[in-house]
């Protein structure tokens, strides 16, 4: 335990001290919610989707690029493998990462709920302990994807491609930036496969509709499952070293970290 | 020093894909000694000590290392030694202090940190960021990791290379003192001065195989190499005829007359012999050298390689 909580402690000290860090997970979102609610912010309705929109556009972010992209750079620069040579698993760095990002960014959302309501009067959800559990939920499932795609990228190039692939769909598709209410035919099936779809449904429910974390059962289940599927996968392939390549065909397996989504999404389009 | 062995190999094989990196070596490194892995690139050391820091599995034979199989038993192993691995890195704002804090808690024992950055003399820099480190300081933190844990069993690949002579020098007193503390150590070097400095014995690896082991000076005097030896008079030998010295093997005087190199497969007797000679003749010794094969010579001898190549 005590390897869990020293790199832990360690990951905050180090992410407290990248001015990339604090831009990143603060003033780049803060930046992005003051213009977009500047044009959006007539009623609360548009503030909470604009809250909405720049909590999605922060858990992609720390997901994909805070965990998967740096956990990439660490095995490139060597820093892996002096882990390596310690009797530690990749368990603790794993979970350091994944706990890390959490406690960076659960602040700001926090700030950003107090900001919305008090400067453009967004009521503050009826459930408020419910949606910070909804939104750690998703950001740790966003996190065991990143750590997916950092497993199967063999270098920064190849993560950096995979990390665009999902990151721009999901950030577009899901519902986040464009309104789901403008998905039509396709676009509205393919809505239904995309993981984000049911972080922001579950936040839509649950600062729109005062709803909590047992009326959203079905995004919360998947965010679970996304979780123990992506940090199994992750944890399976990880690699402590640039030289050690995994083929071409491991990429599959962030196919079967998005299994829940492909499976929802088949049933979600049976149902309709 | 102790003679319980402490590394055990027998007939280590090491495949990757198609390439045989190490085919079936033997050896066995026992408790306190240095032991040194000589080879040039990619003659399998690497992959060997490797292998035996757990790192990575072997493809064939057997290998033990302080009582533990470093393919089934890893994070028992990697618990009890230290390593210094050729190429790592920290992350740029890791302090020297956190940084042995923070791999100190991955041992079930560790030292303080307090008196490792002394040892290593970093306690100067103890708040230093990883990133602000000089190469030599950075490598003496690398050492200071590998002793975090107290460790009896320490491999060391190339601790040296890429280092300037006076940080060089500061690791060689460093090893010396953990001989000294009665450790194991188990290095690999491109430096020839560094293994006959340091090392009870050597292994020479090329081609994934062992071509050669022993104490320095034994494979100094397995060696066909022969010593040379290099005499000035003060004044020149009366005629050119030399006498048969005993072992001595080629004979030579130089036109001045003064210069004579003999070759000799018993260096010490024959120089004996030179001088008494010399004496007989009535003739004063203005310098004298011997010059041995040097594990270099050896090392050329027995891979047709440099140490470098």
């Amino acid at each position: 335990m005590k390897e869990y909580l020293a790199i832990i402690a360690m990951d905050m000290r180090l992410a407290l001290r990248l001015r990339a860090v604090i831009f990143f997970n603060y003033l780049f979102p803060l930046i992005f919610f003051f213009t977009f609610a500047a044009f959006m912010g007539r009623n609360t309705d548009q503030i909470a989707y604009v809250v909405r929109m720049s909590v999605t556009l922060g858990v992609l972010g720390s997901g994909f690029f805070g965990a998967g992209i740096r956990a990439i750079q660490d095995r490139e620069l060597n820093i892996l493998r002096r882990y390596k040579v310690t009797p530690i698993t990749p368990a603790p760095l794993l979970v350091g990462s994944m706990v890390t990002g959490w406690l960076i960014f659960l602040p700001y959302i926090v700030l950003l709920l107090l900001l919305a309501h008090w400067m453009y009067h967004m009521p503050l959800p009826a459930h408020m302990l419910d949606l910070l559990i909804f939104i750690s939920l998703a950001l740790i499932a966003f996190r065991a994807l990143g750590l997916v795609i950092a497993s199967v990228a063999n270098n920064m190039q190849e993560g950096q491609i995979l990390v665009q692939l999902f990151y721009f769909p999901l950030l577009l598709l899901g519902g986040a930036t464009i309104p789901a209410d403008n998905f039509h035919g396709v676009m509205l099936t393919i809505h239904k496969f995309v993981p984000s779809t049911y972080l922001v449904d579950g936040m839509l429910n649950m600062m729109n509709k005062a709803q909590g974390l047992v009326s959203n059962l079905e995004p919360v289940l998947m965010l679970v499952i996304t979780t123990f599927i992506g940090g199994f996968i992750s944890m399976k392939l990880f690699r402590w070293e640039k030289e050690e390549k995994i083929k071409g065909s491991a990429k599959w397996w962030v196919v079967v970290a998005l299994l829940p989504f492909i499976v929802i999404g088949v049933w979600e389009s049976f149902r309709h | 020093m102790s003679t319980a062995p402490v590394i055990q190999v027998r007939a280590l094989e090491k495949r990757y894909d198609k390439v045989e990196a190490v085919k079936g070596i033997d050896f066995q490194v026992d408790g306190g000694e240095v032991f040194g892995l000589l080879g040039p690139n990619g003659a399998g050391k690497t992959s060997t000590i490797e292998i035996l820091e757990g790192l990575r599995p072997r493809t064939g034979g057997d290998a033990t290392v302080l009582g533990f199989d470093p393919d089934r038993q890893k994070q028992q192993l990697k618990d009890r030694i230290g390593v210094c691995l050729q190429a790592t890195n920290l992350p740029g704002k890791m302090r020297v202090q956190e940084a042995l804090e923070l791999f100190g808690s991955f041992y079930t024992r560790s030292l303080s940190s307090e008196q490792l950055l002394k040892r290593l003399q970093l306690w100067d820099k103890r708040a230093a960021y990883y990133e602000t480190l000089s190469g030599g300081q950075k490598q003496r933190l690398a050492l200071a990791l590998a002793l975090v844990n107290d460790p009896q069993l320490l491999f060391l690949d190339e601790p040296t290379t890429g280092l300037d002579p006076q940080i060089r020098l500061e690791i060689h007193k460093l090893i010396e003192e953990l001989k000294e503390e009665k450790r194991t150590v188990v290095l690999t070097t491109h430096y020839i001065e560094e293994a006959e400095r340091l090392c009870d014995r050597v292994a020479i690896i090329d081609e994934g195989k062992i071509v050669a082991m022993g104490t320095p000076r034994e494979l100094q005097q397995r060696s066909r190499i022969q010593s040379r030896i290099d005499i000035v008079t003060e004044t020149p030998l009366n005629g050119n005829v030399l006498p048969p010295w005993p072992e001595a093997l080629e004979s030579s005087l130089a036109q001045d007359g003064r210069s004579l190199t003999v070759y000799s497969s018993r260096p010490a007797r024959t120089l004996f012999e030179i001088m008494k000679w010399l004496d007989h003749q009535g003739l004063q010794l203005e310098d004298v050298h011997l010059k041995r094969p040097t594990l270099e010579d050896v090392f050329v001898e027995l891979t047709g390689k440099k140490l470098r190549d």
